[in-house]
């Protein structure tokens, strides 16, 4: 017994002399306010003085940086380096331009960044990075400039830029229209349209005729969960509201059908019903864009940002330009598209280059073409944009006055609070909230919509008891 | 009508045949889609097979970007030093643990199996903080440093194999003037030999095919053939069909070893089920 007592007493030490030793700074653990070190994401140092400098980029768009995969003639993949890796090129000109070496690494997600960031490596100077909280923004990155001086160089776009406190840590220099319709013109050509339609009884009848000449008419990529953020956003334009997902907290039933989230998910899963989308889940979303690029499914409803690499994909002969992209039908409100910042850009809180590293985002930011050929609309003030020709339509629509602009909303304390009421119900992580419903409509039994209705329930209930155990309610 | 002994040969080749077919069929959409172009790999059923059995493309494409014979040659580095040192300390450990006497020894035994119930992953953020702190991160020396310590396991295959060992043996020795060194190294070792073999073979299976610790670890040049595979996932996209040809020639070294060494592992797995 004395033995097994120390034995308790030693391995209890032990687990708290680990515990002590593992000194990881969590995410929002910083007890000092941030401030930007440059104002307006401007330079302060001599550019001259950082010559020889070399800088690490890291980015998760990878396709930048080693060329698009294509596809040559004889069917192999390939990557289109000549063409396509445009951050490779923008590195060299920035390095011949002011002396500071750029070496370039491509991450395949975030995750293989963190454990850098929590040991403080000096490793990383400008990092591109889609999935961070908001906490660990602020954690890992420098200050990059206020809200108030982004709001100056990038108008109401910095406010959706990611923020904490009123500083943004993550510059995004492009703007872009999202979630909208990327479509192969030949296939709605081949089903009798020349345009995707207006209203979404019109958008059901092409997607029947689609599915008739034996083409998918939508590309979902169900396999993962991120494609369903469009539902997210597509909410918005069924409501008419670019702040639906925080107006959630005005309401206890949010997934029923009267609630926009609640229709939304349901459009999309009539659609699964009438088997709009692949009949077989892709083994890959280079395979889901394939299948628009070579005409075997119809569209796909994503941003901006899959539209070059659809283009990219198109086989050899034919034009890339046959890829392109629309506005969502009218759900009721109108139509609708999303105009957010695009990509994004930050520096490491733990660089040695800080200086070095901001000169590299703002070269970024002043180089229209790179942000057009990235597939975004150049966004800095003063910086001439050039409009990539796959916004030709939703330009027209929206000059015509046929498509509204919903622009991105903030991360405000309602979103916050929103996505905490989530996070408590378990419905969060990996849009469960849109995912469980969607994936409850058995697709062999499409006029069986019980267990749908059920899940309903469940996450209306799971929904109300959370909101109300944190006692969050909607501020105005 | 058939005999009762014909029946089960029957049944027995039909079995035989089923668990084959069992075996195989995971395997062949990889070998399938190794030989395929882009286009019939997102075009054609896993299960088909591809058009041109001589395409040699993709492994070409895979051994030029992915830089697959420096990522093999990493990797055997790293297994051959790391199981030489494992194996050393292993078996050091085990004969102390085994021959000796000595205050303590009953909470040495249990610490090393505390070891086993501790999940690797929940002690990686303070042992990268470590490693990092080494200075050994993107070095090989911190795969190999990892990869080197006493495995619990071993010490158990060890000491059961010990157990076959004859202490007279040692105290003939001893008598004879030999040092525990000598001891150790010229009698006990050898007769470790199979014991020892059961240990290469499972961990180095297990480290020939570990991903994450080696992804942690060495994040730049210096890459396993592990690490290199994933370099061909990209964020959203991934050519599976230079990924398959990757990992096919990442089999044909394993294959290799097998034929060559077959009867050391169908032994040494045998005395690993033994013991």
């Amino acid at each position: 017994m004395k033995s097994k007592g120390f034995l308790a007493i030693l391995t209890a030490i032990v687990m708290m002399i680990s515990l002590v030793g593992c000194g990881v700074e969590a995410p929002g653990g910083t007890t000092a306010p941030d401030t930007p070190s440059s104002t307006g994401g401007t330079s302060s140092e001599d550019p001259s003085s950082l010559k020889g400098t070399t800088i690490r980029v890291y980015t998760h768009m990878g396709n930048r940086v080693l060329g698009e995969e294509k596809k040559d003639e004889q069917g192999n993949t390939y990557r289109d380096v000549e063409n396509t890796a445009f951050l490779k090129y923008l590195a060299e000109d920035f390095t011949a331009e002011t002396g500071i070496n750029v070496e370039l690494n491509v991450v395949t997600n975030e995750e293989e960044l963190r454990p850098l960031f929590q040991v403080k490596d000096d490793s990383v100077d400008v990092f591109t990075c889609p999935n961070w909280s908001l906490d660990e923004w602020k954690a890992y990155c420098e200050p990059y400039c206020t809200v108030d001086e982004g709001v100056e160089q990038y108008g109401e776009y910095a406010k959706a830029m990611p923020g904490v406190d009123g500083v943004i840590y993550s510059i995004m220099p492009g703007r872009a229209y999202n979630q909208a319709v990327v479509y192969n013109e030949e296939v709605i050509k081949a089903a009798g349209y020349n345009e995707i339609p207006a209203t979404l009884d019109e958008f059901n009848k092409m997607c029947e005729k689609i599915k008739s000449i034996g083409i998918t008419p939508i590309s979902l990529h169900r396999v993962e969960n991120w494609p369903l953020a469009t539902v997210q956003d597509f909410a918005g334009y069924v409501a008419g509201n670019a702040n639906v997902f925080a107006e959630c907290l005005k309401t206890e039933n949010p997934f029923s059908e009267i609630a926009p989230f609640g229709k939304t998910i349901k459009i999309y899963t009539q659609w699964k019903a009438d088997g709009f989308f692949e009949p077989e889940v892709y083994t890959d979303f280079g395979v889901a864009m394939d299948s628009v690029a070579y005409g075997r499914a119809a569209m796909m409803l994503f941003g901006s940002w899959v539209v070059p690499q659809i283009q990219g994909r198109v086989p050899d002969g034919k034009d890339p330009s046959i890829i392109k992209f629309a506005p969502a039908p009218d759900f009721g409100k109108g139509r609708y598209v999303l105009a957010a910042p695009a990509d994004n850009w930050s520096i490491s809180k733990f660089s040695k280059n800080k200086e070095a590293a901001r000169m590299f985002i703002e070269y970024i930011a002043k180089d229209a073409q790179f942000i057009a050929d990235s597939g975004f609309i150049a966004n800095k003030k003063g910086v001439e944009p050039i409009v990539p020709e796959l916004y030709a339509i939703i330009d027209d629509l929206v000059a015509s006055g046929d498509c509204n602009v919903l622009l991105q909303p903030a991360n405000d304390e309602n979103t916050v609070a929103n996505q905490k009421v989530l996070e408590e119900a378990g419905l969060w992580a990996d849009y469960k909230y849109v995912g469980l419903l969607f994936d409850s409509l058995d697709v062999t039994k499409p006029d069986d919509w019980t267990a749908y209705n059920k899940q309903v329930e469940i996450q209306n209930k799971a929904y109300a008891e959370y909101k109300n155990e944190l006692g969050l309610e909607w501020v105005d | 009508m058939i005999s009762e002994s014909k029946f089960y040969k029957i049944l027995r080749y039909v079995v035989l045949i089923a668990a084959c077919v069992f075996v195989i069929i995971p395997v062949m959409p990889l070998v399938f889609m190794a030989f395929k172009t882009g286009v019939e790999y997102t075009t054609t059923s896993v299960l088909t097979p591809p058009e041109n059995w001589f395409n040699m493309y993709n492994f070409k494409y895979a051994i030029r970007v992915g830089n697959l014979g420096k990522a093999l040659l990493n990797t055997t580095i790293i297994l051959v030093i790391s199981l030489t040192i494992q194996t050393i300390f292993t078996t050091m450990v085990s004969y102390v643990l085994h021959r000796f006497d000595f205050a303590g020894k009953k909470l040495v035994h249990i610490l090393f199996t505390l070891t086993m119930f501790i999940p690797v992953v929940t002690t990686q953020t303070v042992v990268f903080q470590i490693i990092y702190r080494m200075g050994l991160v993107n070095k090989m020396l911190s795969v190999i440093l990892l990869y080197s310590g006493v495995n619990i396991i071993g010490i158990y295959i060890m000491l059961n194999q010990l157990n076959s060992i004859p202490k007279d043996l040692d105290e003939s020795a001893l008598i004879d003037g030999a040092s525990y060194l000598r001891i150790y190294w010229g009698i006990i070792l050898p007769l470790l030999k199979p014991a020892c073999t059961t240990l290469v073979i499972i961990n180095g299976i297990g480290y020939y095919n570990d991903f994450y610790i080696p992804n942690l670890y060495l994040r730049k040049d210096v890459q396993t053939f592990t690490v290199a595979l994933y370099k061909f996932f990209g964020n959203t996209a991934t050519p599976f069909e230079i990924v398959a040809a990757a990992i096919f020639l990442g089999i044909i070294p394993i294959m290799i070893a097998f034929i060559f060494l077959q009867k050391y592992i169908y032994y040494g797995l045998a005395g690993a089920i033994k013991s």
